[in-house]
């Protein structure tokens, strides 16, 4: 298909959509702040922590005079030039007194404080001041919801003509409980229970009995001397994340000042990702400039387990990271190995100056296998380990200095230094270096990178921002890495570079254009069948423009359009394309919003695939990643049954051009689309 | 071996393009993006740059490439302002005495008001390898920058527009090249400054650099270039009339090329 048919298309589509739908739609502010930072994420990635942090913050506003710089850090958009002024600015100036008096702290433009204020205000009550059980109780907010998904046609793994032991053993729907209790910002109880599609609802396997994923914590906050206290689930983000960082965390996006990872050091766990984290109990404990984090937890985790011919012991092959259980052998590989970690971080706090050493403990019931191949041979094995890091955080004048500096005791370092500056009022920069060896290990490092985690990579990265007005915004930056070992798929040492750079342009509060091109060169194996593998440069280069604007107090409208090039040495180039309409309904007083989109996608295969954010019931939340030919469409609705109950509906379908089937092995379906029916209820009370 | 693999590498690819020039460390430091710049080193990057100057300059800068003592440059610059027109003079030297380049070039520049600046430069090239020959040649380059507003220079530069060349015995090619680019003044500490080049036969480049003043005088700055992919750091320190800056360029395969320069202004 041309590119002229398909701006043809896209027009045909602008005029048929004219059809009023009525619909929902998720906080256009929260959706802006997550897609800003989740640029480069695969699709599986759940962001429903994020989602829920930022939700529960609009409902119990920060106070910003009571408030701490790990709070503040929570709210990813603030950078920590803008933290650390805000509390220059109080300890100068007092107490803030106005809202308005936001404006004359330097960093914070009116964007910035609308966002702010959002989940921020400066005089919410906090704190156990005249608690007592009565009041937990009268002024404790509590929040059940449950959703209910299921794909509308029938996949493989469901159908009887498959026997038992390459079957989906449970049933097709997802359903997902969540209950949230909260009182004040202080006292707050999280409940999860989830099974995916094709999990039963209740297992019984290894010795456990129980729903297929339960997680629940609570969480004190500011009782006296201790700043917080988990039981349960919970998470701990310590440093840049190269030592100790578990749950949520961003890599290179479209806001360059995400790459300084927020200290936030322990928070309850609260998603529903059935990976890293964090199960017992751990405190934060203040005495004066000094902050000590303790914590424990004892869980069982998923992992396949391989016999060792010579020792004639089992080994951990794989750590299983989907949360899936619904086959004989996933089933098998549930919570199949414990897990102990215990440790502390300690963390000293003077002015703007901030130092912390973490060190921990992680012991497995069984040893890890070494590595079969030659890119894995420095791969952990053995089954426990020591792990220490030392981080910094310095703010002088208009820069900001930050650092890591971590070990796994008996093997091999890693370490980061970075700055962040404000060079003129309009220009900040954000530079840093970083050096990860090839057999520092951690099972909590979620250092940033070109690669997941910290390891195997050395790299520079030198971004910039540029903010003329309150109109345009530039955000522009480059980054070299190097991985000095082999990697999968990469047999020899490789090098490559990202080049990002993105302009968006604001002209009224409801109508926001933006243009952004990136450009990856990495080196990987050719596939031309020779006796070794020699490696070629693969360039990918990116191109999106992304209008969105308001028609009248109730409509607004969307449109992207992205193509995708990729260039193998020796192959003829690959594209993509996307394009598509958004519809968004929401008016200031009605009980039905909403949202739709028709999207059409035309891409050579999944090396040019094209990852779109899509708006999803509440919490709910998808990036899916499109390839080959066909359309995708969805309608998101929600309706205010009564004050305290909310229903969601979502319908979503995706069409695939000359296919016979969508989807491959148990999740293969015939013919050629995929449908998804999503019901969700919400009762607050 | 390393050496061997590097001057493959050299002849392969960067001797067709302009890569035995160099800029000073100032503008390589600033990702050579410096066409719509005023400096004495403008001299070897865009010749009208020099009209914006209010004082005689020499300067005299060594480069080296990779860390190969072979592969480095010594270079002369000079300008001095008389009335309206200004007047440069440049020396480049590059290679060994088995391999030598060298580029002599004089500039006379003329500012048109204080918001526009033309240059003409006519260039000497001489290439000597031994056993082989010498060979010589006539270049002229052209050179324009604008004050468009207030803060922001436009620049924009030709070089060797009637593709000049070695005499009939040599593939060694005097590239022909157009640059144009954008120099924004954010504040007396701030500048950032945007380059685009194409160069005849080869591919086309994009380069940005950032120069900020510490204090008053000391200057920090980094730049990229695109294609091919490079990053570049330096500093510059300013004592009374003399000048000392220094510039790192790096190539993700080849490594660190360091150059060093001293200004003196009359």
């Amino acid at each position: 298909m041309s590119f002229k048919t398909k701006l043809l298309l896209l027009f045909f589509f602008l005029l048929c959509s004219k059809i009023s739908f009525a619909q929902q739609t998720d906080d256009p502010v929260i959706e802006y702040i997550i897609e800003s930072v989740a640029a480069n994420q695969t699709e599986d990635y759940d962001y429903s922590e994020l989602i829920d942090r930022l939700n529960f913050y609009k409902r119990n506003k920060i106070n910003l005079n009571k408030t701490s710089k790990e709070q503040l850090q929570e709210l990813i958009f603030l950078n920590p030039l803008q933290i650390d002024a805000l509390f220059e600015h109080i300890s100068l100036n007092g107490s803030l007194v106005n809202t308005l008096e936001l404006q004359s702290i330097s960093g914070y433009d009116l964007e910035t404080i609308k966002n702010l204020l959002y989940f921020a205000d400066i005089n919410t009550p906090t704190g156990f001041e005249n608690f007592s059980f009565n009041k937990l109780f009268k002024d404790g907010k509590n929040d059940l919801l449950i959703r209910y998904s299921r794909y509308l046609e029938q996949q493989r793994g469901f159908s009887s003509a498959s026997n038992t032991s390459s079957r989906y053993l449970g049933t097709p729907e997802r359903v997902f409980t969540r209950y949230r209790f909260s009182y004040s910002n202080n006292i707050q109880f999280s409940l999860n229970l989830e099974k995916d599609a094709g999990e039963k609802y209740w297992n019984s396997n290894n010795g456990q009995t129980g729903p297929d994923f339960s997680s629940a914590s609570l969480y004190i906050k500011d009782l006296r001397k201790i700043k917080k206290l988990v039981i349960g689930d919970y998470s701990l983000q310590f440093g840049q994340g190269l030592a100790l960082w578990s749950g949520l965390s961003f890599g290179k996006g479209a806001d360059i000042f995400s790459v300084v990872k927020p200290n936030i050091g322990l928070k309850p766990y609260t998603s529903i990702n059935e990976f890293s984290y964090f199960r017992g109990i751990a405190t934060q404990v203040n005495f004066g400039k000094l902050d000590f984090t303790p914590f424990f937890s004892y869980n069982k985790i998923d992992a396949g387990l391989a016999l060792n011919p010579l020792t004639n012991l089992e080994e951990i092959s794989t750590l299983q990271q989907s949360g899936l259980h619904r086959t004989l052998s996933e089933l098998k590989n549930r919570r199949r190995i414990s897990q102990m970690v215990f440790g502390g971080n300690l963390q000293y706090n003077y002015r703007k100056l901030s130092v912390g050493l973490t060190g921990y403990h992680s012991n497995y019931s069984q040893d890890f296998a070494p590595g079969k191949s030659l890119y894995n041979q420095f791969d952990f094995t053995g089954s426990s380990l020591n792990n220490v890091g030392l981080n910094y955080s310095y703010t002088l004048n208009n820069t900001y200095f930050f650092g890591e500096f971590a070990h796994s005791l008996n093997s091999g370092v890693a370490y980061i230094n970075g700055l962040i500056t404000s060079l003129s009022p309009i220009v900040s920069a954000v530079l840093f270096h970083r050096n990860y060896q090839k057999d520092y290990y951690s099972f909590y490092n979620q250092g940033i990178g070109e690669g997941s985690t910290a390891v195997n990579e050395k790299g520079f990265f030198a971004g910039l921002q540029l903010k003329p007005d309150r109109k345009f915004e530039l955000d522009f930056y480059t980054d070299l890495f190097k991985f000095p070992y082999l990697k999968f798929r990469v047999d020899a040492p490789s090098t490559g570079y990202d080049i990002f750079s993105q302009l968006s342009y604001t002209p009224n509060k409801t109508t926001r254009l933006t243009l952004r091109y990136q450009f990856q060169n990495k080196q990987q194996n050719d596939d031309i069948p020779t006796f070794v593998n020699t490696l070629s440069f693969v360039k990918k280069s990116n191109y999106r423009a992304d209008l969105l604007y308001q028609i009248n107090k109730s409509f607004a409208l969307r449109n992207r359009i992205e193509m995708v090039q990729y260039q193998e040495e020796n192959k003829t180039n690959r594209y993509g394309f996307l394009a598509y309409q958004d519809i968004i309904y929401s008016p200031l007083s009605s009980r039905w919003s909403g949202n739709t989109r028709l999207a059409l996608f035309d891409t050579d295969g999944f090396d040019t695939r094209i990852y779109a954010y899509e708006n999803d019931v509440l919490y709910g939340f998808s990036i899916p990643g499109f390839q080959n030919k066909g359309i995708r469409y969805y309608l998101n609705a929600r309706y205010n049954l009564k004050r305290g109950i909310d229903i969601w509906l979502r319908y979503s379908l995706t069409q695939y051009n000359n296919q016979q089937t969508v989807g491959s092995g148990l999740d293969e379906i015939d013919g050629n689309l995929r449908s998804e029916a999503k019901l969700q209820v919400r009762f607050q009370f | 071996m390393r050496k061997l693999y590097l001057l493959i590498w050299i002849l392969l690819f960067t001797s067709f393009l302009k890569a035995q020039d160099n800029n000073g460390p100032r503008i390589t430091a600033l990702g050579n993006a410096g066409v719509a710049l005023q400096d004495v080193w403008s001299v070897k990057n865009n010749q009208a740059g020099i009209a914006g100057l209010l004082k005689p300059i020499v300067a005299a800068g060594y480069e080296n490439r990779f860390g190969v003592k072979e592969l480095s440059t010594q270079a002369a610059v000079f300008s001095i302002p008389i009335k309206d027109y200004a007047i440069g003079a440049a020396f480049n030297s590059y290679g060994v005495s088995d391999y030598r380049e060298i580029k002599t070039g004089l500039t006379l520049a003329k500012s048109f008001g204080p918001k526009l600046f033309l240059a003409v430069g006519l260039n000497y090239h001489q290439l000597k390898i031994s056993n082989y020959g010498n060979s010589n040649a006539f270049s002229i380059d052209v050179g324009l920058q604008y004050n468009a507003f207030p803060k922001l220079w436009l620049g924009s530069h030709i070089s060797n527009p009637n593709q000049a060349r070695y005499g009939e015995n040599t593939d060694q090619i005097i590239p022909t090249h157009i640059q144009f680019g954008a120099n924004y003044i954010f504040s007396e500490q701030l500048l950032i400054t945007t380059e685009l080049e194409k160069i005849l036969d080869a591919q086309a480049d994009f380069k940005a650099g950032i120069e900020y003043k510490l204090i008053k005088f000391v200057a920090l700055r980094g730049g990229i270039s695109v294609n091919p992919f490079k990053q570049f750091a330096g500093f510059g320190l300013n004592y009374q009339r003399v000048n000392i800056d220094f510039a790192v360029a790096s190539h993700p395969v080849l490594g660190y090329s360091p150059q060093v320069a001293l200004g003196y202004e009359f």
